[in-house]
């Protein structure tokens, strides 16, 4: 069914930036970015499927692997996203939770591996250009320092689950209410 | 030293460093060591790790290796899968059905589309048209990039369908495939794929009339060479000096070498020169065996000559491959009919198996033993950038002494430019890549 736009734009958009629950709230896809088998690399995988049956409802969870442009054009007009990634330029373990735009802007030392050939702002900026508007919400990433194939999570980045857990929780609460409501409908 | 100062000002010796970042399909970065003006040294340091791949796979059996093996690139999977499930077969003696080859090429059309599409548009492209970043071209060029989105997708679209996902696919199977497919689910491909060729072919125009340095290389081209096709799954190894052996044979004229700078082996012939593979060698070395749409988008360019040894055409080379993998891919679909068996019925047992392929990047090799039990006793697995490692090395200190007398930043990009013409794995890197110069005299 479709929802009825809103009766008064101007004060509906008050809400924006909060993150009550409610009818404002919009679908949150968090965007899994990663390899499961590459040790650190899995750590998204693995808090993916630790918090997956406890997601609010209006988050589902999308495993993308390898971050493409796609993924991002196939985030619904009035969604959010949470992209979680294994990051270098964090120290091990160390969990980070930055708006979007951070990575493009001042935050360039963090550097999610997921995106492959093209730099993560690359894929952004250019989903963002081909949708013609901008791509709401955060990425929580985690600093990685193992990536072979076949081994498991790395002792400082296994510590640091929990911290991720919580991070992209709490990101999806924040990214819930931020999207602005022109672009809800 | 500042951006504006040129690398011939700074006096002494310089280590030139282009520092890579951590990149899991490829790791390097690139070490000039120049004294008084002259280039001594150039060094690409790749940080991937295919020999642990040679051990994982110990043990396993073929059908666990074509699907540990697709992990080694998250680009080019399936010249993995390829390789290894061609060694297999043909040293266990298998016999495929026509239709299974089909889809195979099929496959392989499928990842050389995405492969050449994001290289050429939006990796390479930007360097010639002037743009730090395939987002600074698109807000200048938005039809160019969604063109090349465009084309990558439909790749994206082969793979998934015939491999079961688009990165790191999961279907083949020794003997075949791991289920069958129908004619009309084949035939989905052919709407976005004839939308594709006629994309390909304007970007055989685009390319082609791009502004290029003057660089020529005199070095050996490697490729496959097959009586009939143009080279993918199958064919001989030649070369530009009248090299001619079986595929199976790589290791009487190559060999690996460790080399300090680098986790990647080197590969070379065995009298010790390096060698290039990819696009422009397989266009010099089997042009004539181009789908007859991609032979007459490369005679329109009348560059043919140049790919053969300016790295810098490369992008015309693979703007002429991506005519001929979405031609070979529409008849491909018209001709399919769905093989009797999803996959060939075999028994494991010992054998000795190699077999070379035709990545995006270049000439792939594998071999295996396999013990009593038909399981993998040893691997030796050579992708092509490893193999490109020595060339480029080569190719980078002929052309650096053209560049010392530019402003820091200008030779870096020049640097850089070449680099990503060689479509290295690495290539993931150098976008991000930092130049730093230390004065070590």
């Amino acid at each position: 069914m479709t929802p009825h736009p809103p009766a008064n734009p101007v004060d509906e958009r008050a809400a924006i930036g909060q993150s009550g629950a409610g009818p404002q709230r919009v679908v949150v896809e968090v965007l899994v970015c990663g390899s499961p088998d590459r040790a650190d690399d899995g750590a998204p995988s693995v808090a993916a499927r630790m918090i997956g049956d406890h997601l609010s409802g209006d988050a589902r969870v999308r495993i993308v692997g390898q971050l493409d442009i796609d993924d991002l054009l196939a985030v619904p007009a009035g969604a959010a996203v949470v992209i979680v990634d294994a990051a270098t330029g964090l120290r091990p373990g160390q969990v980070v939770d930055l708006p979007l735009t951070g990575l493009i802007g001042g935050q360039g030392r963090v550097r999610p591996r997921s995106s492959h050939a093209l730099a993560f702002a690359e894929v952004l900026g250019l989903a963002e250009l081909i949708r013609g508007r901008p791509v709401w919400g955060r990425i929580v990433a985690i600093g990685a320092v193992e990536f072979g194939l076949g081994a498991g999570l790395s002792r400082p980045v296994a510590a640091a689950m929990p911290a991720l857990i919580q991070a992209i929780r709490g990101a999806i609460e924040q990214v819930a209410g931020m999207v602005p409501i022109e672009e809800r409908f | 030293m500042h951006d504006t100062d040129t690398l011939a000002e700074s006096s002494g010796d310089l280590s030139v460093d282009i520092a890579g970042l951590t990149r899991v399909e490829g790791e390097g970065s690139l070490r000039l060591q120049v004294r008084n003006g002259v280039v001594e040294q150039a060094h690409l340091e790749i940080f991937e790790a295919p020999r642990y791949f040679e051990r994982l796979v110990v043990g396993r059996t073929p059908d666990e290796v074509i699907d540990i093996v697709a992990r080694i690139c998250g680009i080019c999977p399936v010249a993995y899968q390829m390789t290894a499930v061609h060694a297999f077969e043909h040293g266990l003696g298998i016999e495929i059905d026509p239709a299974v080859r089909a889809l195979r090429r099929l496959l392989y059309c499928g990842e050389w589309i995405e492969s050449h599409a994001l290289h050429v548009y939006l990796l390479h492209l930007p360097d010639f048209l002037g743009y730090p970043s395939a987002l600074e071209m698109a807000h200048d060029r938005r039809a160019a990039v969604e063109a090349g989105l465009a084309l990558k997708r439909t790749g994206n679209r082969i793979v998934e369908l015939i491999g079961g996902r688009a990165i790191h696919p999961v279907s083949v199977r020794v003997g075949g495939f791991s289920r069958s497919f129908r004619r009309t689910e084949i035939a989905a491909l052919r709407q976005p794929l004839t939308a594709a060729l006629e994309v390909a072919l304007q970007t055989v125009d685009l390319v082609a009339g791009l502004d290029t340095p003057q660089f020529e290389r005199d070095g050996r081209l490697v490729a496959l060479r097959h009586p009939s096709e143009y080279p993918m799954n199958e064919g001989r190894i030649v070369s530009s000096d009248g090299l001619d052996l079986a595929a199976t044979d790589w290791r009487s004229e190559f060999s690996e070498q460790q080399v300090a700078w680098s986790n990647a082996l080197q590969a070379r012939g065995r009298d010790g020169r390096p060698y290039l593979l990819g696009p422009a060698a397989r266009i010099t070395l089997a042009g004539d065996r181009l789908h007859p749409m991609a032979a007459a988008a490369l005679a329109r360019t009348g560059l043919a000559a140049e790919i053969a040894v300016n790295p810098y055409r490369s992008i015309v080379a693979r703007a002429v491959e991506l005519v001929d993998a979405t031609a070979e891919a529409l008849d491909l679909i018209e001709a399919y009919e769905p093989p009797h068996e999803p996959a060939a019925r075999w028994r494991p047992g010992p054998c000795s198996a190699a077999w070379a392929t035709e990545a995006p990047r270049g000439l792939i090799f594998h071999a295996y033993e396999l013990d009593d039990q038909g399981l993998v006793a040893r691997a030796q697995i050579v992708p092509p950038t490893s193999q490109n490692q020595a060339a480029i090395e080569a190719d980078l200190a002929a052309f650096a002494p053209r560049v010392l007398d530019l402003p820091q930043r200008e030779a870096t990009l020049r640097i850089e430019q070449l680099i990503r013409s060689y479509d290295p794995c690495i290539s993931c890197a150098t976008h991000f890549l930092d130049l730093t110069v230390e004065n070590v005299g």
